[in-house]
């Protein structure tokens, strides 16, 4: 694949850009969100991904984030995954606020878990949406909507792995059991929340997405 | 002379100085009393200083006078009014010696600066007063000195000789002894009485123009309180701007930590993590290398996890980024009790500055804190708003057990003194057994 990255500290920004070759990527790095924007302003020649910090100079605070919303908004289909040192449900939520496919939202100490890295970095390549535990875990933390205290221990897990963006497969691999069993779990998360059940993964990220945001939740407004 | 029977009130002047005015015995005895005695030699030593006095103001003010076309005039009159001041005092002290009556010295107003000071001197009532002094007591004394050693001379001659006639054998005096000793003894007492008179008349003027009086003393005063208010109001002004720019600058540190660790310390161990990482894929074939890669990978991700609560402690990104209403449900979200935000106005909260958001961000985090480890309670609502007046309102309430308390060293005591130090106010309600709710004001300007 052919890789952007933007990411100010020159150090990791090396780290990871000899991690990606050698996984056989061609990699071009940047130090500054403008770099990015300006050079993947034009329409020909997107990369098959991008992968960008979300505090960069100059001002040190979101430029990568709003980098990332900002190219998303020009080129639909470009897949973007967002390292941050912090994840906040705030920016997920401004970041996943259109479509979620081809979108990921990670705690950059992720990155030192290179095999779950990869993983999360070819899952979004594909089109898929990776959302950070952590953030998941602030969502499922706030959320009000009566149904959820109707599911399972168990299922609550599936349904945390769910919106991480995870597959089947990839939910049975990290709870250790078996494929029909987390398709049971599945079927019956999506029956006691009243959700399609799409077969999809992506349209499955974003139901259970709106429905855990769905008001009454804190912080989010009417 | 200040025994508390020294005299010293203006009602004492008369019974010490001019005691015949006052009955009939100190009048018979006026000739003979120590009161004329000391008006006396008051009246002798005080001619010659007041008249050298005279002199000096006389000669010292027409030239300064003279010299006011020329500039030079001016300091030698403010000189000339200066020396009143020595000379008063010389004059209090004189007739606190020779006549026992002590007379107060006045405050003479102080400015800093030569212009202000001379202005003082200038503007200065008592200061005049002493001058006027030189020219009154000038008076007084002339006249008590002509009337004194007049009728005294006649006094003392029609005494005397009477008693040289009859020893010389004189035959023909030239006024008949029958007139002569009565004469004589109407000069003693008219003389003995212009003596304490003109004394009492000194210590009166003296009062009046070389003491304090009590109406520029009160003006003084009322002039040096309102210097002082103004002082202390400009400090109170000074202070409230220091003790605002101090929070500041404490948190605009902080935030400065967060940044130097963000860009430093997290960023090198998320690349050392990398390596590692990396490293551990490679060296799957010798077990131990393994091993002490995967203890050392782990290592690094757990102290990246401690760096990252650490500094999200110091400073956390999100209220410089998204300001308090979103740092508040980021807070609520790492809650482990259920939280639940109230913030009708997301907005409004952005016109606090930044150290009262911060202020208002650490109370909500200690006050959550305690609601879990403490409190053990069910339910927290945070409620953040801003008053018409201007001021950011942080309400956080639980459902725990109640009786917490801003022990000295506390986090809540801690956050007490940030809180004051923005001049804000801060009310903990904990009854036992009833939850906590936990009220803070901020002005949003502070």
């Amino acid at each position: 694949m052919r890789i952007v990255i933007a990411e100010d500290s020159v150090l990791l920004l090396d780290g990871l850009t000899r991690l990606l070759v050698a996984e056989g990527h061609e990699v071009v790095g940047y130090t500054t969100a403008d770099e990015v924007v300006a050079a993947l302003g034009p329409d020909d020649d997107l990369p098959d991904l991008l992968v960008t910090d979300v505090r960069m100079p100059p001002s040190h605070t979101d430029e990568g984030l709003r980098a990332a919303v900002h190219l998303r908004s020009l080129h639909k289909r470009l897949p973007v995954l967002v390292l941050s040192q912090y994840v906040e449900q705030r920016y997920a939520r401004e970041l996943f606020a259109g479509d979620v496919r081809g979108l990921g939202y990670v705690l950059k100490d992720r990155v030192a878990d290179v095999d779950e890295f990869l993983d999360a970095l070819g899952r979004v390549a594909a089109g898929g949406t990776v959302i950070d535990p952590e953030v998941v875990a602030q969502i499922l933390a706030r959320t009000r909507r009566s149904g959820l205290e109707t599911l399972t221990p168990r299922e609550r897990d599936v349904l945390g792995l769910m919106a991480e963006g995870r597959s089947n497969a990839a939910i049975a691999d990290r709870l250790v059991v078996g494929l029909p069993a987390v398709e049971k779990h599945v079927t019956s998360i999506l029956t006691k929340l009243d959700l399609p059940q799409a077969a999809d993964d992506h349209r499955r990220v974003l139901a259970v997405l709106r429905w855990l945001e769905h008001e009454p939740t804190i912080g989010e407004r009417p | 002379m200040t025994s508390p029977t020294s005299p010293s009130s203006v009602s004492d002047d008369l019974r010490v100085v001019a005691p015949a005015f006052t009955d009939l015995r100190a009048l018979a005895a006026a000739p003979v009393s120590v009161a004329t005695w000391r008006g006396i030699s008051q009246t002798v030593v005080g001619s010659f200083v007041v008249l050298v006095a005279f002199i000096g103001l006389a000669v010292a003010v027409s030239l300064s006078v003279s010299l006011i076309p020329l500039l030079v005039g001016i300091p030698m009159l403010v000189a000339t009014l200066w020396a009143g001041r020595p000379f008063a005092q010389l004059e209090r002290a004189r007739l606190e010696a020779q006549l026992a009556v002590e007379i107060a010295a006045p405050t003479y107003p102080r400015r800093d600066g030569w212009w202000a000071s001379w202005w003082a001197i200038l503007s200065d009532s008592r200061t005049w007063g002493h001058s006027a002094y030189v020219l009154v007591a000038g008076a007084i004394l002339t006249v008590q000195s002509v009337v004194v050693t007049v009728a005294g001379g006649f006094a003392l001659g029609g005494l005397v000789y009477p008693v040289i006639a009859a020893t010389n054998g004189l035959s023909h005096p030239p006024f008949p002894l029958v007139l002569m000793v009565p004469g004589a003894l109407v000069c003693a007492w008219v003389a003995a009485l212009a003596s304490q008179a003109g004394s009492l008349a000194i210590v009166r003027s003296g009062r009046s123009l070389l003491g304090a009086s009590a109406r520029a003393e009160a003006l003084e005063a009322a002039r040096q309180a309102q210097a002082r208010a103004a002082q202390a109001e400009g400090r109170a002004v000074q202070l409230t701007e220091t003790r605002t720019a101090a929070v500041g600058a404490a948190d605009e540190e902080r935030r400065r930590i967060e940044r130097d660790l963000h860009d430093g310390a997290q960023q090198r161990l998320v690349a050392l993590g990398v390596e590692l990482g990396a490293a551990k894929r490679k060296v799957s074939s010798d077990p131990e290398a393994a091993a002490a890669l995967d203890h050392a990978h782990r290592e690094v991700k757990e102290t990246l996890a401690e760096l990252r609560d650490l500094v999200r402690g110091i400073h956390p990104a999100v209220l410089t980024d998204r300001g308090l209403d979103a740092a508040l449900s980021a807070l609520a979200a790492r809650s482990p009790v259920p939280v639940r935000v109230d913030v009708p106005d997301p907005p409004a909260l952005n016109c606090a500055s930044t150290s009262a958001q911060a202020a208002a961000y650490f109370v909500a985090a200690e006050a959550l804190t305690n609601a879990a480890k403490h409190a053990e309670a069910q339910q927290v609502t945070v409620t953040a708003t801003v008053s018409p007046g201007g001021r950011l309102r942080l309400v956080v309430a639980d459902d725990g057990r109640g009786g917490a308390t801003a022990a000295p060293g506390s986090g809540l005591d801690g956050l007490r003194s940030r809180v004051a130090a923005l001049d804000g106010t801060f009310d903990l309600d904990s009854p036992a057994g009833a939850g906590t709710r936990l009220t803070v004001e901020v002005p949003c300007a502070s």
